[in-house]
């Protein structure tokens, strides 16, 4: 009898394995650089909780942008690893080789291939995008060489392909249209380059720009046909003989690579059991938050609201996805507050050709209000888009790349640009010292008491117009499902935003009162933490000292601004008694210029 | 005279949470290493990036620091714009700060 009473609680247990649901506090679909970011830094703030990854792509998290240097096998693929080998196994970060299939909202579990199920707390999409590639109706669009280059996968066949490719086209206007040429060129192979409009890259550079951009690749030895289309591709016993364009022209050629474009994998949108905000990508608001609760998504997949323009739109590029991952990654380990600094303008910066590009906000933005400055002096051509002193666009083109993330910061922070404007016209812009410069005028300002409180306006540069504090996407209300989600989303989402303002002003006093502090570890980003009390004390005008505390410095402080290092100059002291030496040897002599010193000052003056 | 030797420290080096966001905007295309004339091992960019900011610091990853002579080569070949010098000097300075915290076990 007891035995049969065994039996059946055995069977129970095993009923209840078998549809057991597998849990994770943080859910993460997709291992690109998103998901990983995400998990990492959702690792940071839930220690013991479990983190999973769930994704069907056969290797680890890659550099996607280095892909391009793989191409040219400047690279191996071990050396396209975005983080370590064994980086999510030190995380303890699970990873899930499957397909997600559906998302439960309501009982919030995914469902895998292989009807597997996954239980949730927030989930984070972080899918990334696939090419758009050919129209399926276009004539020969599936032949054997006619490829996109997008995974790893692709670029391993390119490379296999190599060898039989002696003529390629390449379709496409973009960026990556033109890293794809310069990869063919490199390898020796006739390209024909098709992009559709007048000009490279319509939507981010004008047209001198894009002149110089392409006079640049035809240099290197691209054949360049702007306004051409393709109509359709010649095969020969199934594999590419040649592309047939919209002159009615036959390029013969073995290999046509389409690079016109991604599109955000959305496709889990249309199995959530709860209708989802999509529309060219998944509609978040500026933490990431979906329509649905406990759902965020990130990467190339999400899209999020222009501040200027008031559309949604996704930023398929490697930083944008790296901020918002690690966004995503500190909502979903409940730390709203870090989740509050906004990404800020778009920011791309890129190789074309054999030239660095840069834009940063909106430099083609041609309302009344804007003016606008280009320079095409030096080799290179720089445009600036400029709202009362302030910058709000910056384009350049040319051989060097100029701190490109400082500027992005400028604009952020809505700094005035006035004593620099020459500089960042010209592109020899110094960008940490105008930075630091900016701080001590606002120190100084608040120690002359021009400023009364410390930060209730930061030199009035602090309250930038058009950061993306965007209100929440509105969940779809449907009648079957607003029992489904409770009240709690509409009061919250609407309280939400005016919260927000209010707490920006405080944060910035916060941190500005720290610059007080002369060695303090983590203020601001762009601007915080230099010695701007101890390399400008001489020079009264620019400083942040006035006269009479300049007269009180004691001698210990003399003493210091002698012998700060070159090389030290704005790290935090290290220890005292490596301050204590350097006081020694500074007595007797002055700094000795090295040639690297030398070139600084140089390039300073 | 003087005025015009001393350097700027300001403008010589990145502050830490501007190297953290540049090591954000790192897309891994090795190039900077490429560059170095220091670099006697192969370091890969992942292990480089990982080890700046946070965490225990490879035997490596060391030697490499204090090979690095602050020669500046690897910043112009960079596609994006970014200071590998100043990265590595931070490096240096986690080095200095707590050599017990920051060597990995051997």
């Amino acid at each position: 009898m007891s035995s049969r009473k065994d039996r059946a609680v055995a069977r129970v247990q095993v009923n209840h394995s078998e549809c057991y649901l597998d849990k994770a506090d943080v859910v993460i679909i997709g291992n690109g650089i998103a998901g990983l970011a995400a998990a990492i830094e959702a690792r940071r703030h839930l220690p013991g909780r479990p983190i999973v990854i769930i994704t069907d792509q056969p290797h680890p998290t890659i550099n996607t942008p280095a892909l391009k240097q793989f191409a040219i096998a400047k690279l191996t693929r071990e050396q396209l690893l975005a983080y370590p080998a064994g980086t999510e196994r030190a995380e303890r970060i699970h990873v899930v080789d499957a397909h997600v299939e559906e998302i439960e909202a309501q009982s919030k579990y995914v469902g895998l291939s292989g009807n597997r199920c996954f239980g949730y707390d927030s989930l984070l999409i972080a899918t990334g995008s696939s090419p758009v590639g050919l129209p399926e109706q276009m004539p020969g669009h599936s032949f054997d060489g006619v490829m996109t280059l997008h995974r790893l996968e692709d670029y391993l066949d390119f490379r296999r392909r190599l060898a039989e490719v002696r003529d390629a086209v390449v379709i496409g206007g973009g960026a990556h249209a033109c890293e794809t040429v310069m990869a063919l060129l490199y390898w020796g192979i006739r390209v024909h380059w098709l992009i559709r409009s007048k000009t490279f890259m319509a939507r981010m550079l004008d047209q001198v720009a894009s002149e110089m951009v392409l006079n640049n690749v035809r240099r290197a030895g691209a054949i360049i046909h702007t306004e051409t289309e393709i109509k359709g591709i010649v095969g020969r016993v199934g594999a590419v003989a040649g592309a047939i364009t919209n002159h009615n022209q036959l390029i013969p050629c073995q290999l046509v690579l389409t690079c016109t474009g991604t599109r955000p994998m959305g496709t889990l949108t249309q199995h959530c059991s709860v209708p989802m905000q999509y529309k060219n990508g998944i509609l978040v608001d500026g933490k990431l938050r979906t329509s649905v609760r406990d759902i965020y998504a990130a990467g190339d997949v999400a899209a999020l609201r222009n501040p200027h323009t008031g559309l949604y739109e996704t930023r398929a590029q490697w930083y944008a996805a790296v901020a918002q991952g690690r966004i995503a990654g500190a909502m979903m380990g409940g730390h709203d507050e870090l989740a509050r600094q906004p990404l800020g303008v778009p920011w791309h910066a890129t190789q074309v050709g054999e030239l660095s590009m840069l834009t940063v906000g909106e430099p083609l933005n041609e309302d009344n209000e804007v003016m606008i400055l280009t320079d095409s002096s030096q080799g290179g051509y720089r445009r600036l888009a400029i709202v009362d002193n302030r910058l709000v666009g910056y384009l350049s083109v040319g051989t060097t790349q100029p701190d490109s993330l400082a500027i992005k910061h400028i604009i952020d922070e809505g700094h005035s640009i006035r004593d620099v404007l020459n500089a960042l016209l010209k592109g020899n812009f110094d960008a940490r010292r105008y930075l630091s410069q900016q701080k001590s005028h606002a120190v100084k300002k608040w120690i002359t008491g021009q400023l009364l409180v410390p930060g209730s306006e930061l030199n009035g540069t602090a309250r930038t117009p058009g950061l993306p504090e965007t209100d929440p996407v509105v969940p779809v209300l449907t009648t079957s499902q607003t029992n489904a989600l409770p009240a709690k989303t509409s009061a919250e989402h609407v309280s939400r935003p005016l919260e927000e303002q209010l707490n920006t002003i405080p944060t910035i006093s916060n941190q500005f009162k720290e610059q007080s502090v002369i060695y303090e570890e983590e203020p601001s980003p762009f601007t915080g933490n230099l010695p701007v009390v101890f390399g400008q004390k001489r020079d009264i005008d620019g400083c942040l000292f006035l006269k009479e505390d300049v007269e009180n410095i004691p001698e210990e402080a003399e003493l210091f601004i002698e012998d700060i290092g070159p090389f030290s100059g704005n790290l935090p002291a290290i220890s005292d008694r490596v301050i204590e030496s350097q006081k020694q040897s500074a007595k007797g002599q002055t700094i000795r210029p090295t040639r690297k010193l030398l070139t600084y000052v140089e390039n300073g003056a | 005279m003087f005025k015009m030797l001393k350097p700027n420290p300001v403008i010589l080096h990145k502050t830490k949470p501007q190297v953290e966001l540049e090591i954000q905007a790192c897309i891994g295309c090795n190039e900077c290493l490429l560059a170095c004339p220091a670099l006697a091992e192969p370091i890969t960019i992942d292990v480089l990036n990982r080890e700046t900011i946070a965490g225990p610091i490879s035997a490596s990853v060391e030697r490499f620091t204090h090979a690095c002579y602050q020669c500046g080569a690897c910043v112009s070949p960079c596609p994006v714009g970014l200071h590998r010098d100043a990265m590595m000097m931070w490096l240096k300075v986690r080095l200095l700060k707590d050599p017990k915290e920051v060597h990995m076990e051997r």
